[in-house]
């Protein structure tokens, strides 16, 4: 009827459109900027030239009045050298005699410049040593000119040349940074466009192509929902008045007939028998407004949660490039506790309270509402964020950032229920779909800008931004419905019993996807990313903008391969291969550390575990329901992927503990060499355990749909 | 205007607003730190001096509380460079010991100055603490131990005239941004999404029109033909089907 990929067309487009205007924009800004710094910062750089240019006159002074003659002089060029490693702006040093003519010259010299020292304007300032001069601009460099003038006589002039390329170097940097904007850019705008206008559209549309097929097929109940003040609202409006006045019309005859019949006598009876049987078989034919009417709600309830859902787990992504260098910034001491381990604590203990909690949060949240969860969660998260941006030091830190974590916990248990309770087996996947998407993009924008935010304002200040992120998901969250839909007849959600862990994590088939697959690929996933690459990154000399960037290559991965990876691993059934695929993929990466140790080879590191993670991922829970029927059928759905998320979870916390022990014995390439050593030998397990051991020959039946623990 | 081309728009005012806001955000965070670092590295160009001289002290035997002609020294620099506002140097447990400014002399540092001068990883730190901007560079004898620490105190208004002047221009620029982008992107958007908005007219205007048993329009290429058809002929088959009943019970009377 109308091609589901329409509005993403339109969204496309309309991305496009936006994304050309923000570049065009960008280059205003830019072209600006490069204006200003070319104006403000070259004479601050002639300034520092001059000091340079003092310092090394110093020297040829104290060296010419030790007696060492002017044109002798040894170890000038090196000098220079030094001067170039500690001022990489400076392209070219000279020192010339008192006629122009270079004795001492290092650099990469502009054309004419020698011609340029000879001028008699040059020579000039020996004649007036104390009157300063502007630089020149020569070729690509502006020089600046000092006299070198002893007591007794003029000895010849210094020349130290800048490279006017220095402020483009200056903005190249700035540049990458406005690339992770712009792609930041285009994930908001998507996200917007589902936000303020997509998601009411695509609930409208789906409402009215739902409506068309539903009088195709002859019904004519009315739909019952409320509809809004756009075109869409207002042509399903139409149509529901068109579909009001039938079963007015319809209920009309129908009661007219009854009339008839009931007053008219046995001949009369008979001439209405053609209209009654019409009648009949519209009746039967037909559906009129007696059918079930869908529930009195908003159409884009479900929509509505994405926005506070985005705006809260944007909080806690912001803060992942730069937690662990802000962590060893407030570190104390501990005995008998390496620091590296210690900088991995507050991480660690985070994924633990969220592994922990989870399980139990379910139950809590259907009981106080959902809302009330995540308002409950998102207060207590915003608490947590102000506490961690005033910490005092590493002890109430912890405090802080358990706080963010059971926060955390609350309000992503509270959404998953939210979603659930408004979906059925129809639409459940893309409620979920929606769920997933805001925590993507959340995902992919997060630690670039927390990166960007702390290298330019700082640690304190950029916890300051996701308390505020956290505090605007609080404003969002209170706009959500506070009807509760969880139906009475819908089961609650209970906790793994301790007897099931224990049987479940003595049971071969479950733990061998458990233990080989799923541990190690989070174990991986939180070792490396949110603990080895911050604070690598920042050991070789980078910055935190740059660790935000490599998990937003993490992050973009995900996006990019999870739908296709999902889509061909449920087409072929062949899941089995895509985890353990994905897991030698992910692993293979941290071998190439053993190579090289420049941040292009780290690059290359989380490109190749966003690829592994990114393919195995939607496979994974799907094997679950494959390979453990019989558990579930004994210990119930709830039970078996309620132990296989805590084993999952625990996986996350294990990552960043394992991560700083690896770092204390081995360093940080052994870390990374010997955590991807481990996903690869357990993909490696997982693989040869699908041919020979417990989960082979299992026939893939139905997979039951694994329950939002 | 629709409300749906309103929001349309509202998305993009708003992704650009963000764009050129970290734009220009980033932009002038770079400005400043850049305008700082060479700033600071002429200030460390003048320490070192002060540097080689306590080291050539030390070199000769003297101790390092006993160099007599250091503060004159320190005087003397910082009078070559009007933006050093003062030098102080002092030991590892804080004490100023020589000081351009001789109220300074045996009074504590700051626990800021202590913990970045403790903390860096290479013989130079800086630290902005109040109203003081502080370059450092730390003091080695020939045994590579600390001995003492170099501190120079330079402008903090030297920096931020220069930051605010630079910051008022991209804010200019950034808000000259936002306005070209204020007019070009809704009437980009409006050319982009008019085949869209001609579809939902045309589907309004044919809903609009169910009932009232006007001929239907002809099919427009939109992409709602198919619905639009598919709604026509259900409301006209059950109508039909109701007009016929209603022949049927006037034909019985």
């Amino acid at each position: 009827m109308l091609d589901k990929n329409y509005l993403w067309r339109i969204y496309w487009q309309l991305a496009g459109v936006i994304m050309a205007s923000v570049v065009l924009a960008l280059g205003v800004v830019s072209y600006f900027s490069h204006h200003v710094f070319d104006r403000e910062l070259v004479p601050e750089t002639e300034k520092k030239a001059i000091t340079v240019g003092a310092s090394l006159r110093a020297l040829v002074l104290k060296a010419t009045d030790y007696g060492t003659d002017f044109t002798q002089l040894y170890g000038v060029e090196q000098s220079f050298d030094e001067v170039f490693s500690e001022n990489p702006e400076f392209a070219s040093i000279a020192i010339t005699d008192t006629a122009g003519k270079v004795l001492y010259a290092r650099g990469k010299e502009p054309e004419a410049i020698r011609q340029h020292f000879a001028k008699p304007d040059v020579l000039s300032v020996l004649a007036t040593p104390d009157v300063p001069r502007d630089a020149v601009r020569i070729g690509t460099q502006y020089v600046v000119s000092l006299p070198i003038v002893s007591p007794a006589k003029a000895l010849g002039v210094l020349h130290i040349g800048i490279d006017s390329a220095f402020v483009d170097k200056v903005l190249l940097e700035v540049l990458l940074d406005v690339v992770v904007v712009l792609v930041v850019s285009l994930f908001f705008t998507l996200e917007l466009l589902n936000f303020m206008a997509g998601a009411r559209l695509a609930s409208g549309l789906g409402e009215f192509t739902k409506q068309v097929e539903r009088m195709r097929g002859g019904d004519f109940t009315p739909s019952g929902r409320m509809r809004v003040n756009d075109e869409i609202g207002r042509l399903l409006r139409w149509i529901d008045a068109a579909i009001d006045h039938i079963n007015v019309r319809y209920e009309a005859l129908a009661g007219e007939l009854r009339n008839r019949i009931a007053e008219s006598n046995p001949d009369a009876r008979d001439k209405l028998k053609p209209a009654a049987k019409a009648m009949e078989a519209i009746r039967v034919s037909k559906k009129f407004g007696t059918g079930e009417v869908a529930p009195k709600t908003e159409e884009t309830d479900l929509n509505r949660i994405r926005a506070p859902l985005f705006a809260f787990i944007l909080a806690e992504e912001l803060t992942r490039s730069y937690l662990p260098g802000y962590v060893n910034q407030l570190l104390v001491p501990i005995p008998g506790i390496s620091p590296q381990v210690v900088i991995g604590l507050p991480i660690m203990l985070f994924m633990l309270i969220v592994a922990l909690g989870q399980p139990y949060l379910g139950g809590w949240s259907e009981r106080v509402g959902r809302r009330s969860a995540m308002l409950t969660g998102a207060v207590v998260a915003t608490i947590g964020f102000i506490g961690t941006a005033l910490a005092y030091n590493l002890y109430d830190l912890l405090l802080w950032r358990s706080l963010c974590a059971l926060g955390y916990g609350m309000v992503f248990v509270a959404s998953q229920g939210y979603v659930l309770d408004r979906t059925d087996t129809g639409n459940r996947a893309q409620g979920f779909a929606l769920f997933i998407g805001a925590i993507m993009v959340a995902t992919v924008c997060g630690p670039s800008i927390g990166g960007i935010l702390a290298d330019n304002i700082g640690f304190r200040p950029s916890f300051g931004v996701s308390a505020a992120m956290a505090f605007l998901s609080i404003v969002a969250i209170v706009r959500l419905p506070k009807e509760e839909l969880r139906g009475p007849s819908m089961a609650p959600t209970r906790a793994p019993k301790l007897s099931e862990f224990i049987s479940l994590m003595t049971n071969s088939r479950f733990m061998t996807l458990t233990g080989l697959a799923a541990m190690p690929a989070k174990i991986l996933l939180t070792g490396v990313c949110f603990y080895l690459v911050p604070l690598y990154i920042v050991s070789i000399g980078n910055t935190q903008a740059m660790a935000g960037r490599m998990l937003m290559v993490y992050a973009i991965m995900m996006v990019l391969v999870v739908p296709f990876a999902a889509t061909l691993s449920d087409a072929s059934l062949k899941r089995e291969r895509y985890v353990a695929l994905g897991l030698i993929i992910s692993g293979l990466g941290g071998f190439l550390m053993l190579f090289s140790e420049s941040f292009l080879v780290l690059f290359a590191v989380v490109f190749l575990l966003g690829l592994g993670q990114a393919l195995s991922i939607a496979a994974q829970s799907a094997l679950v329901g494959e390979h453990c029927q019989e558990e579930i059928q004994k210990y119930g759905a709830d039970a078996v992927y309620g132990v296989y998320r805590f084993l999952e979870r625990l996986g996350n916390a294990l990552g960043p503990l394992l991560a700083s022990v690896l770092v204390v014995f081995w360093g940080y390439i052994g870390a990374f060499v010997a955590l991807s050593g481990l996903a690869f030998f357990c993909g490696l397990a997982f693989a040869i355990s699908m041919r020979f051991g417990p989960i082979h020959h299992q026939p893939p039946g139905a997979t039951p749909e694994a329950p939002n623990l | 205007m629709g409300t749906i081309r309103i929001r349309f728009i509202l998305v993009a005012l708003i992704v650009g607003f963000f764009a050129i806001g970290m734009s220009a955000f980033l932009n002038f965070f770079k400005y400043k730190s850049t305008y700082g670092t060479i700033v600071r590295e002429r200030v460390l160009v003048v320490g070192r001096g002060i540097e080689n001289a306590v080291q050539a002290s030390l070199n000769v035997g003297l101790q390092f509380s006993e160099l007599g002609t250091l503060q004159q020294l320190m005087v003397r620099e910082m009078r070559a460079d009007k933006l050093i506002v003062g030098m102080d140097i002092f030991d590892p447990a804080g004490q100023v010991i020589y000081s351009t400014d001789p109220e300074r002399v045996k009074r504590e540092v700051s626990n800021g100055w202590m913990q970045a001068a403790q903390r860096s990883k290479t013989t130079e730190w800086n630290v902005e603490e109040g109203g003081d901007v502080v370059a450092g560079i730390s003091l080695k004898n020939n045994f590579d131990l600390t001995v003492g620490f170099l501190a120079m105190r330079y402008s903090k208004s030297y920096l931020d005239v220069a930051a605010q002047g630079v910051g008022r221009e991209i804010f200019i620029a950034a808000l000259a941004a936002f306005a070209v982008l204020f007019v070009v992107t809704p009437l980009a958007l409006v050319f982009v999404i008019r085949r869209f908005e001609r579809d939902l007219q045309v589907l309004e205007t044919a809903v609009s029109h169910l009932e009232d048993g006007s001929v239907p329009p002809p099919a427009t290429g939109s992409a709602f033909d198919g619905a639009i058809a598919s709604l026509r002929e259900s409301l006209g088959g059950i109508k039909g089907e109701l007009d016929d009943v209603r022949r049927k019970l006037d034909a019985a009377r």
